[in-house]
């Protein structure tokens, strides 16, 4: 039980949850492994959100168990970070700032927090916008923030709330080679949220394909291509096939 | 001149060209229309009219009222509301950030506080007068109660209402209650005291001058009454031209003291 505890990043066993009534999600157990990059596809409204919330304990479980490197899953002793769905920059705060804030809560040296601050800033192309304030970017712009602040905890759980749904294709591309790339770098474990199918098995190791509410896993699909991955080869479009398959029913 | 830079403008910038000049425009004529309703309303009347109104201002740089002529009246004034305002923006943002934050404390002094601001500043003098007589500090004390609520309701209104997502990144990033308090509650909540900070300081500004009223040496309050007793007209017009004047003023800087502090709430410019 142990030693199988290890290998894993993160232990989901039996997780319940209500809202009161509302039955979200339906005893689901699964595990990711560590370093592990797993996409979860599933209706909306399903409690995808939900799952990422119970993770790091905005919620808390109905019943069941969350457990991250082993341990009870508890922001307080692991490195991740989140990217929300809903716009959640700092809007008091500038660019460079809302970059900073993760950095500074943590109570990095200043040193540590510029270096990593500016390499974010020329990796995501936000250096015209350093000294702007959210409200004066685009949607896809602010995202950028959330997204960056996020990458700059080097985080070894990262997950990601659908992050990429509000980007033109081009950023999209350059973004979901930026995540792959960290991912590789650091060796981090990413649970990537998405609605677009062809993302997840371009990023995927293994997507999770959810039900509707009351939600369950309805498949595990293992992705076992080469990077980078070719959009167009025939194993991809059979993969992509399969999962647009599997989600007709929704 | 403007014909040449119209001229190369499409018929809606045109349009918006000439709305902006109207709205700056606009503006003085409404107070060259107060001045001539006043010219006329006094013409054929005991009224005293703009002129006369100005002269009694000259006349008070020449002969001062109590050693003081409008300006040192004046500065008395704002003295008070300054040393009113220091109080009321130290303890009455932290006591909201209190009620605002804290559930509990909230519970507590809600009920209480809700009463205390139903009763009228004025309603204080004579218990004030009682304990502590006509000098300065009953003055400011009675500023201070008439304009601290305003402060406190809109702080509590902030601290409360903080968007859920910013204090959930918080926890994502594992900060701990000061951090979420001190670096994402308060900051957020940086408008809503400003709007507390803009509120007091037209309320404080209109206290004094009603404090004053009731009993002063000094003060611009103190004008309208001497006015008022010696049947001088024109020196209750001119105090409240400078009482319109200096409000004005007042909120031009509190406006301005925002934009500095809180440069986020500027909104997209075109
Ligand atoms: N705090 C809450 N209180 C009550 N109900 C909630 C709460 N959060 C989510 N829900 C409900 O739980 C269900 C799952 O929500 P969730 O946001 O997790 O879905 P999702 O899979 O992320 O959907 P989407 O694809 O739209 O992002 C929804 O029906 C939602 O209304
Ligand atoms: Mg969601």
């Amino acid at each position: 039980m142990n030693a199988e505890k290890q290998d894993y990043k993160v232990v989901v066993k039996n997780l319940t949850k209500y809202f009161g009534d509302l039955h979200v999600l339906d005893n689901i157990s699964f595990n990711i492994r560590k370093g592990e990059f797993l996409c979860v596809v599933g209706p909306t409204g399903c409690g995808k959100t939900t799952f990422l919330n119970l993770l790091t304990r905005i919620y808390t479980p109905t019943k069941g168990d969350l457990y991250i490197d082993g341990k009870p899953a508890d922001p307080k002793k692991h490195n991740l970070a989140f990217v929300f769905q809903e716009p959640s920059a700092m809007p008091w705060l500038t660019v460079e700032q809302n970059l900073r804030f993760g950095l500074e809560i943590k109570k990095l040296s200043k040193k540590e927090i510029d270096e990593r601050v500016n390499e974010i800033i020329s990796l995501l192309g936000l250096e015209p916008f350093r000294k702007a304030y959210p409200h004066q970017l685009s949607v896809s712009t602010a995202q950028r923030i959330i997204i960056g602040r996020a990458f700059a905890m080097n985080p070894d759980l990262l997950l990601m709330d659908e992050p990429y749904g509000q980007m033109d294709i081009k950023l999209r591309f350059y973004l979901e080679d930026e995540v792959i790339r960290l991912w590789k770098k650091l060796g981090s474990t990413v649970v990537f949220i998405t609605h677009n199918i062809e993302e997840a098995v371009y990023l995927a190791e293994r997507i999770l394909i959810l039900t509707n509410k009351p939600t369950t896993i309805k498949e595990e699909v293992i992705v076992d291509l080469p990077r980078p991955r070719d959009v167009t080869s025939p194993e991809f479009v059979e993969i992509r096939k399969h999962v647009t398959e599997q989600i007709k029913w929704w | 001149m403007s014909r040449v830079k119209t001229a190369a403008m499409s018929s809606s910038e045109r349009k918006a060209y000439y709305l902006n000049r109207l709205y700056m425009i606009l503006p003085v004529i409404s107070v060259l229309l107060l001045l001539l309703l006043w010219t006329t309303a006094s013409l054929n009347s005991d009224f005293p009219s703009p002129v006369e109104t100005w002269n009694r201002l000259i006349e008070l740089f020449e002969r001062p009222i109590k050693n003081k002529t409008i300006i040192g009246h004046t500065l008395a004034s704002l003295t008070r509301v300054f040393l009113a305002l220091a109080f009321n923006w130290t303890f009455g943002i932290a006591f909201g950030i209190l009620i605002g934050w804290n559930k509990k404390c909230r519970a507590l002094f809600t009920p209480l506080f809700n009463a205390f601001r139903a009763v009228p500043p004025l309603a204080w003098i004579p218990l004030i007068t009682m304990w502590f007589g006509i000098g300065e500090f009953p003055k400011a004390l009675t500023v201070i109660i008439g304009s601290i609520a305003a402060v406190v309701v809109n702080t509590q209104a902030g601290l409360s209402n903080v968007q859920q997502i910013y204090l959930d990144v918080g926890t994502m990033f594992n900060a701990n209650v000061r951090q979420k308090l001190f670096q994402i509650a308060i900051p957020s909540a940086l408008d809503a005291i400003f709007a507390g900070v803009r509120t007091s300081t037209s309320a404080a500004w209109m206290v004094v001058l009603a404090a004053e009223m009731l009993g002063a040496k000094s003060g611009v309050g103190f004008l309208i009454t001497r006015g008022m007793d010696s049947m001088d007209m024109p020196l209750v017009l001119m105090s409240m031209a400078v009482i319109g004047i200096v409000g004005a003023m007042l909120a031009v800087v509190t406006q301005f003291a925002e934009r500095l502090i809180c440069p986020w709430t500027r909104k997209r410019s075109n």
